[in-house]
């Protein structure tokens, strides 16, 4: 203890020592001495110095710097002061004054006030201090760093549009190759974010990026191919409506003409680039897939811009180049931009499914993998031709080594539609051929056998009628039905009947019998379609009829709805082992691909996974966001069935998501709903955007579109919580649009509803923004402003469905990013032992009682919930379920809470026996809409937690077994 | 300036390439090959064209080599050795390590057919001790003008593309490469410069080859349907290069195919040859380099040693046999045995010399090979001919050339119609002046040369400060004329003054010198004139009073009332500009106006003065910048009353 007190002692007296020197040569009006300031350093960097001494530092450091203007001992005093600022953040703001004091910034020394300037945006601390008259000054003075470091912080220092343009603009033209890049690159964040609609000025950029794409420096060409892209788009989009397709290909061509640079960093992001640009005419996208001109193309130039032609020949061959390419990523990046193009032209599709094919052979997994991906990508748009030439070659990826490779192409298996009976048995061939070398696929091959047989009834029949000797009994009457090889039958023989092909009820029914002694593995297959007791209700129905009348059989109606619109997953839970295990790391992938998404994410938003057991799951789910987000772009092209298809694909790969761990089911379930919010949002989309007029049949589809619409955006917005306010943020975006959607219809809108409830959700994105001081989008603002624009003009607020349209054209979707672990508001509601076989007991006219078992999963205590019961049609009644008074009665747990609630049903018919339906709903606060309500009913529109549960009663006296709840 | 370039060999044709280029008073020999096709003295170049007196040594610089080719380096011994020359001569590490191998070899072969020994293992020996191995993108100054330095161009380990540059010319001579990567290279790949002259390899002057996926799987294909059906299959390659590539092909697909027939490769050369391949990885491509630390790509797991017993040992197997083309040695030797079965199969390279047994096979089956007067082979075996090459295709020229875009080209190795095809190509499309000059012709082009000027001191400031300017380009789109509508296409463009504000002065028996243009009436000792445009109009009075004369009107009306009137008038009329009113004098821009009070105005025209009625006239004057303006204005005022 002694020695530690000594030591404080002797520093004490040496910080003494120092600070008094300092004073001493201050009061002398001598400037510092270096070891003086070596001295200060050490005090400061010390964190045992206490904060006395450092605050007469500060004052030693202000009065110096008044004294002293040799510019080697200001650089020492930047140096000192952004240590300090560093070190001790309480003493920042005095430090930061001092840099921003005249000696340092705002000197005339361009390299002080560049160091100053680097220390202050470091320290993320440079706001007001700069006006756009300084830094246009301070970029146009002779130093280079200084001009560099401030265009690559322009945006931090915000400043108007029009002057960040013309800087970066007028940058481009430096001799310094730096400074050129980073005027590129500001040209592109300007371009992202900026609002240009000035064609002069959109050319002008393009024209100089265009330039620059023959620049010397690697970085300066890469920078200029982004900038080319970014301003290019700009341009196709401010094109007139005719000249959009030219545009957008001419676009086109000038990226592609990078392919072929000689620097890996060119490629990489002309590839990219090549991806982004979406319209392409088919002739150009089949020119890169050839590397002579096709005859179609000779001589076709294309002028976007006076004085920039550029012929089609540029692009000849340059996927062909790509997928050759001498470096893994460049390959990867063709593939990956292959994809979004092959949405376009079915033609190129095939055509490219030949390289597709040759990519499977690539020595990378990775590769390997992304040209799987992009295959599964065509089959999900519809544009996927198999022939035979290229089905051996797909076969052979089956007995890949990596399993992740296999899944994958599996995964497109399920997909596939094939037109000849020899394709298709070649494929049953393949699948039996992964089974037999890995067994450890089992469950997926036969979830992939049950999805391929069932796209082809004839030919599954077919090859049943095949097979169907060994998968008889054995002589001896022993079933010999140990062999894998006879369940991958089976499966496929059980799937033909929910095909949706009319002739398929020549599967002998026994094979059905069979199928129930493999139940377990087979259900453990199929687990991502239906559960066991499903399975084994849907195999002895098959079994016992020879004909089988699937119309009321429900399975089928499950299985259609999962292709249609699935409102309830099928089964509830959903522990399927073959969850897609996509990007999980088999050994040696560099993952190149995915810092690609990542970087990706960024883009939306910053993507900061946190760690835990989710974030493998959030990763997930959070990459099904981003696929949502890419499909909205064809919706908004127009293509809703494309899109809706892709979205429905994404779904059923949801589904198959594991939900063992704890809190992923909520996750999950989010991610379900919101999903098909999308789906039916695309769908109204597609219904009202389309140029063509509204036909009157149509009005009533459309309706009943909306209908389904709010429900899910009901449920996706009462059902969830522990949502951030980010994440409740984007689904009031969502809400927004429906509105809008709404009002921008005449014949649809019920305008004051709508209006209603457009305002008070713009009131509470209001409310959540200023809470969580999150920027408001461009596109609420927008409507924000409308929305007061409308208010102000006319008090009655006549629907202006043009000004809801031009609206919604500044809708764009934003990636939804997950970050946090929602949580599932649901319930489970059941009659103990009531069924129709034991019904409850009731006196017609008197009012009957009803003991529901109710589990609520996540409920919070201020959530008014009603238990809804109807009979038939015509009569509904709500009883209101007090949870305060649950609570009382009741230990609760937090999460889950079971009880018991006697609900009275009043208007019991006269009649010897009735069903009702009773369900669970909780009520919607902030949709306080008129309608007529039942008396005493909710005020607000409910969103229901539970699936309907019928109950069966029965006149007293004809009760067959007395119920323990009289 | 000039550069010359004397093509002693590939000139329109394949083979002996060697180029020699002055440029700027140095003299580079790019290459020194010799002509396979040959036996006689066109072999090789005709060194006696560089000097006459065969003093090489003060006539070249230096002699750089891009690979080991024999078509590239194959007179280089003799050059050295028998001629004599002494100087420096450089080449890459891998070229310098295999050169003596392929020269050795083919030594050894012309022994074998009893020809004239050119030069000896010695003379290869004391040749290699001259050159001076380079690195990739390692400038080397040869002397204090001459700098080279290499680039890598795939085609074969070590091969590269030499840039030279001497003072202010620069130029690259590619020597043969390979635009796309194959199984074991990578593709060329150089920076982009400023060059003068490019002289390029033009072996595919007009083909373009497909996809490289192709072609392997329809070797794999072969080669796999041989084994399977139990054939042997023989490949007879050169030891560099190809035999790498498809064993690294083949052993990848026998990984993935799990394939045990073994594969052998001939003993001697190609063994060798793997150590150095092993040895120089940081020469291929990407992929090797990467995968390298844990698996050798050239660490082949099924290559055996072949023994010659193993010739007709039973079951399939797979051999790589040197020499190529089969033009004798252990290749012939086990063709001779393995010909005559059907199930056998002999895989040619794209290319077999005229001659050779190679030729014979790919031109038509033949089904008997006379080898000379008593050995005749039946021929049943399958053929399968390569469609492998490492050079580059059409586009690859042209895609180099577009990327380089030099201000000349030369293409050279290569055949005479079909250069003459890219040529014309080159010419229309990229707008690069381009020859193809035959053997011993020569090719002069200018070169670029600087002059060295100082730079006033308000000039250099006035450089260091950015000083852009926007402007909207004006100009009339003529597609639109014949429709009648002429359109006026504006667009924002910016640009850089600083160069254009400095003016080159060069005084007689001084330096050159660039001044700021500010100071060149300085300088000059003289004043700066300006054009100014006067005119004096006539405006008419309303007629407000009875007063008749006009000398009357200017007493009524002083002139400040006149011209604060006029500045109204032209307030309502005009949009742009700002107006000032000083009192007696208007004025807009440069444009100004005042009352005119003299009679015999210089400025007045004669036809303005009308009879009878009152006017006041105005004097204008203005400078060139604003004459739209100004006339606006006068026209304003002719139409109005005061």
């Amino acid at each position: 203890m002694g020695r530690v007190a000594e030591l404080e002692r002797r520093q004490s007296a040496m910080e003494l020592h120092v600070i008094n020197s300092i004073q001493q040569s201050l009061d002398n009006n001598q400037p510092l001495s270096f070891q003086a300031l070596a001295s200060l350093r050490s005090l400061i960097i010390n964190p045992a110095t206490p904060d006395s001494t450092l605050s007469s530092v500060l004052d030693a450091l202000t009065r110096s710097l008044q004294l002293n203007r040799d510019p080697v001992f200001l650089h020492h005093a930047v140096k000192l002061l952004s240590d300090l600022a560093s070190h001790r953040p309480h003493l920042s703001p005095f430090a930061l004054d001092l840099l921003r004091s005249d000696s340092l910034f705002s000197s005339a020394s361009p390299r002080l006030v560049g160091e100053s300037l680097s220390v202050l945006l470091s320290l993320a601390s440079i706001g007001n201090d700069m006006d756009a008259a300084r830094f246009v000054s301070l970029c146009l003075g002779p130093s280079v760093s200084v001009r560099q470091c401030l265009l690559r912080n322009a945006e931090k220092l915000v400043f108007r549009e029009s002057v960040l343009l013309a800087v970066f603009l007028g940058f481009t033209r430096d001799p310094y190759p730096y400074v050129r890049k980073e005027a590129l690159d500001g040209l592109v964040k300007l371009c992202k974010n900026g609002d240009f609609d000035d064609r002069d000025v959109i050319e002008g950029c393009y024209c100089r990026a265009v330039e620059l794409l023959r620049d010397a420096e690697n970085y300066v060409r890469s920078a200029a191919v982004r900038a080319v892209c970014e301003w290019g788009r700009l341009l196709v989009i401010c094109s007139e409506d005719m000249n959009k397709q030219d545009s957008s290909d001419a676009v086109f061509i000038q990226l592609g003409c990078m392919v072929r640079d000689m620097s890996l960093d060119v490629r990489l992001e002309a590839f990219e680039a090549l991806g982004k640009i979406g319209l392409v005419s088919e002739d150009i996208l089949l020119q890169t897939l050839s590397k002579k001109v096709l005859g179609i193309n000779k001589d076709k130039a294309y002028k976007p811009i006076e004085g920039l032609d550029i012929s089609v020949s540029a692009v000849a061959g340059a996927y062909i180049h790509g997928l050759e390419d001498e470096f893994s990523e460049v390959r990867m990046s063709a593939c990956y931009s292959l994809r979004t193009l092959t949405v376009f032209s079915l033609r190129f599709a095939c055509e490219a499914l030949n390289l597709m094919m040759d990519m499977l052979s690539d020595d990378s997994t990775v590769i390997r993998l992304q040209a799987l991906d992009t295959i599964h990508h065509m089959a999900t748009s519809d544009h996927l031709k198999v022939e035979k030439i290229h089905i051996h070659r797909f076969l052979s990826v089956l007995v890949d080594s990596s399993s992740v490779i296999r899944s994958m192409t599996r995964k497109i298996l399920k997909l596939a539609k094939l037109p000849q009976f020899e394709l298709f048995k070649l494929c049953i061939d393949g699948l039996l051929g992964n089974l037999e070398i890995y067994p450890q696929d089992e469950a997926d091959v036969l979830s992939a056998l049950f999805h391929f047989g069932r796209n082809h009834g004839k030919f599954t029949v077919h090859i049943i009628e095949e097979v169907a000797p060994e998968m008889e009994p054995a002589s001896g009457g022993k079933l010999s039905f140990d062999s894998t090889r006879v369940a991958a039958f089976l499966v496929l023989a059980i799937s033909a009947p929910l095909s949706h092909e009319k002739d398929v009820s020549a599967i002998p029914p026994r094979i059905f019998s069979y199928a129930v002694t493999w139940l377990g593995r087979i259900s453990y297959g199929l687990s991502d379609i239906m559960n066991q007791e499903k399975l084994l209700a849907y195999l002895s129905e098959c079994s016992r009829s020879s004909t089988i009348s699937l119309a009321d059989f429900k399975i089928n109606e499950a299985l259609l709805t999962v292709e249609g619109d699935a409102s309830i997953p099928l089964c509830s839970k959903v522990d399927s082992p073959v969850s897609m295990p996509f990007w999980k790391d088999s050994g040696g992938i560099s993952d190149y691909h995915h810092q690609e998404f990542l970087s990706l994410g960024k883009s939306a938003a910053h993507a900061e996974y946190e760690l835990g057991e989710h974030s493998e799951l959030r990763k997930y789910v959070n990459l099904i966001f981003k696929k949502v987000k890419d499909s909205w772009s064809l919706v908004e092209l127009g293509c809703t069935t494309e899109a809706c298809k892709g979205i429905r694909a994404c779904k059923e790969e949801v589904a198959s998501f594991t939900t063992e761990s704890p809190g992923s089911f909520g996750a999950v379930a989010f991610t379900l709903q919101y999903l098909q919010v999308i789906e039916m949002l695309a769908k109204v989309w597609g219904h009202l955007r389309a140029t063509k007029m509204l036909n009157p049949n149509g009005v009533g589809k459309l309706e009943l579109l909306f209908a389904k619409l709010d429900r899910r955006l009901r449920e996706i917005s009462n059902r969830f919580i522990g949502l951030s306010k980010g994440e409740e943020l984007q689904i009031l975006d969502l809400v927004l649009v429906a509105c809008l959607l709404r009002l921008s219809k005449v014949e649809i809108c019920c305008c004051n509803a709508a209006m209603k409830l457009l305002s008070s959700t713009v009131a509470h994105v209001e409310y959540l923004h200023k809470e969580g001081s999150i920027e408001p989008s461009n596109f609420v603002t927008e409507v924000k402003k409308s929305l007061h624009d409308a208010d102000s003009s006319s008090s009655s607020s006549s629907c202006q469905p043009l000004l809801f349209k031009k609206l919604l054209d500044s809708f764009s979707l934003q990636q939804f990013v997950l970050y946090g672990t929602p949580r599932s508001v649901h319930a489970e509601l059941a009659v103990p032992g009531n069924d129709s076989e034991n019904p409850l007991p009731f006196i017609p006219g008197i009012p009957a009682s009803i003991p529901l078992a109710i589990t609520l999963h996540n409920v919070l205590t201020e959530s008014r919930l009603w238990v809804r019961i109807s009979m038939g049609e015509e009569s509904t009644q709500f009883v209101f379920l007090d949870l305060n008074l649950i609570r009382n009665k009741k230990r609760s747990i937090n999460v889950v809470r079971e009880f018991t609630f006697v609900a009275p049903f009043y208007r019991t018919p006269k009649a010897v026996s009735f069903t009702v339906r009773a369900s669970l709903g909780l009520e919607c606060f902030r949709e306080n809409v008129d309608r007529v309500k039942v008396f005493g009913g909710p005020k607000c529109e409910l969103t229901y937690l539970c699936p309907e549960k019928e109950i069966f009663l029965c006149k007293s006296t004809e009760c067959k077994s007395k119920s323990a709840f009289t | 300036m000039a550069i010359d370039c004397l093509v002693l060999g590939a000139g329109q044709e394949v083979g002996k390439s060697c180029m020699v280029v002055s440029i700027n008073g140095k003299r580079i020999m790019f290459d020194c090959g010799m002509h396979m096709g040959y036996t006689d003295s066109r072999r090789y170049p005709d060194f006696s064209l560089i000097s006459k007196t065969g003093d090489f040594d003060n006539a070249l610089t230096c002699v750089i080599v891009t690979h080991f080719h024999l078509d590239h380096i194959g007179a280089l011994p003799y050059f050295t050795e028998v001629c004599g020359y002494k100087g420096p001569i450089y080449m890459t590490y891998p070229t310098k390590a295999l050169a003596p191998l392929m020269l050795e070899d083919y030594r050894k072969n012309m022994d074998r057919r009893g020809e004239d020994e050119q030069f000896t293992s010695d003379h290869i020996a004391e040749c290699m001790k001259k050159v001076i191995p380079v690195d990739l993108k390692q400038t080397v100054q040869v002397d204090k003008d001459l700098q080279i330095r290499a680039y890598y161009a795939g085609h074969v380990i070590g091969a590269a593309m030499f840039y030279a540059k001497v003072g202010d010319a620069a130029m690259v001579y590619t020597g043969d490469y390979n635009m796309t990567p194959d199984r074991h290279l990578g593709a060329a790949q150089i920076d982009r410069l400023q060059l003068d002259l490019l002289i390029t390899e033009s072996t595919y002057a007009t083909t373009i080859r497909d996809s490289r996926y192709g072609r392997e799987r329809e070797f794999l294909k072969a080669v796999h349907n041989c084994v399977a059906a139990g054939g042997k299959v023989l490949i007879p390659t050169f030891a560099l290069g190809r035999a790498q590539e498809l064993c690294i092909l083949l052993e990848d697909y026998w990984e993935r195919m799990n394939l045990k027939v073994p594969i052998y490769f001939s003993a001697g050369l190609t063994i060798q040859a793997n150590m150095y391949y092993k040895m120089l990885i940081n020469w291929t491509s990407q992929k090797i380099k990467e995968t390298y630390a844990t698996h050798n790509a050239f660490d082949f797991k099924n290559v055996r040693n072949f023994d010659r017993s193993l010739i007709n040992a039973p079951g399939p197997c797979v051999l790589f046999a040197t020499p190529g083309m089969i033009v004798g040695g252990f290749s012939l030797e086990v063709f001779m045995q393995w010909a005559p079965s059907e199930n056998n199969l002999v895989t040619l390279p794209g290319y077999c010399v005229a001659g050779t047994i190679g030729h014979k096979l790919m031109s038509g089956k033949p089904t008997k090979i006379d080898l000379d007067k008593d050995t005749q082979i039946n021929v049943r075996c399958q053929i399968h001919q390569l469609s492998f090459s490492p050079h580059t295709d059409a586009k690859g020229i042209m895609d180099l050339v577009k990327f380089l875009s030099p201000k000349h080209a030369i293409l050279v190795h290569g055949e005479k119609p079909k250069m003459a095809t890219l040529k014309e190509r080159i010419q229309s499309e990229l707008g690069i002046q381009c020859y193809c000059p035959a053997n011993n012709e020569t090719v002069t082009i200018p070169s670029t040369h600087y002059v060295k000027a100082d730079a006033s001191g308000t000039f250099i400031r006035s450089c260091l400060n950015p000083n852009f300017k926007f402007s909207t380009r004006s100009s009339t789109d003529k597609s639109y004329l014949d429709s009648n509508k002429s359109k006026a296409v504006s667009r924002l463009s910016v640009s850089d003054d600083r160069a254009t504000e400095g003016i080159l002065v060069v005084e007689k028996g001084k330096k050159a010198k660039v001044i700021h243009q500010d100071e060149i009436l300085h300088m000059l000792g003289e004043k700066k004139h300006e054009i100014q445009f006067a005119y004096c109009i006539p405006m008419p009075m309303a007629r407000t009073e009875d007063l008749s004369s006009t000398s009357h009107m200017l007493c009524g009306f002083d002139k400040s009332t006149l011209i604060s009137r006029l500045s109204m008038i032209l307030s309502d009329e005009l949009s742009e500009g700002n107006i000032l009113d000083l009192g007696e004098e208007l004025q807009v821009e440069s444009f100004r106006v005042s009352v005119c009070s003299s009679d015999n105005c210089p400025h007045r025209l004669s036809s303005s003065l009308q009879n009878g009625s009152e006017s006041v006239f105005f004097c204008c004057n203005w400078s060139v910048a604003d004459e739209k303006l100004a006339w606006k204005i006068i026209s304003i005022m002719k139409n109005s009353t005061l």
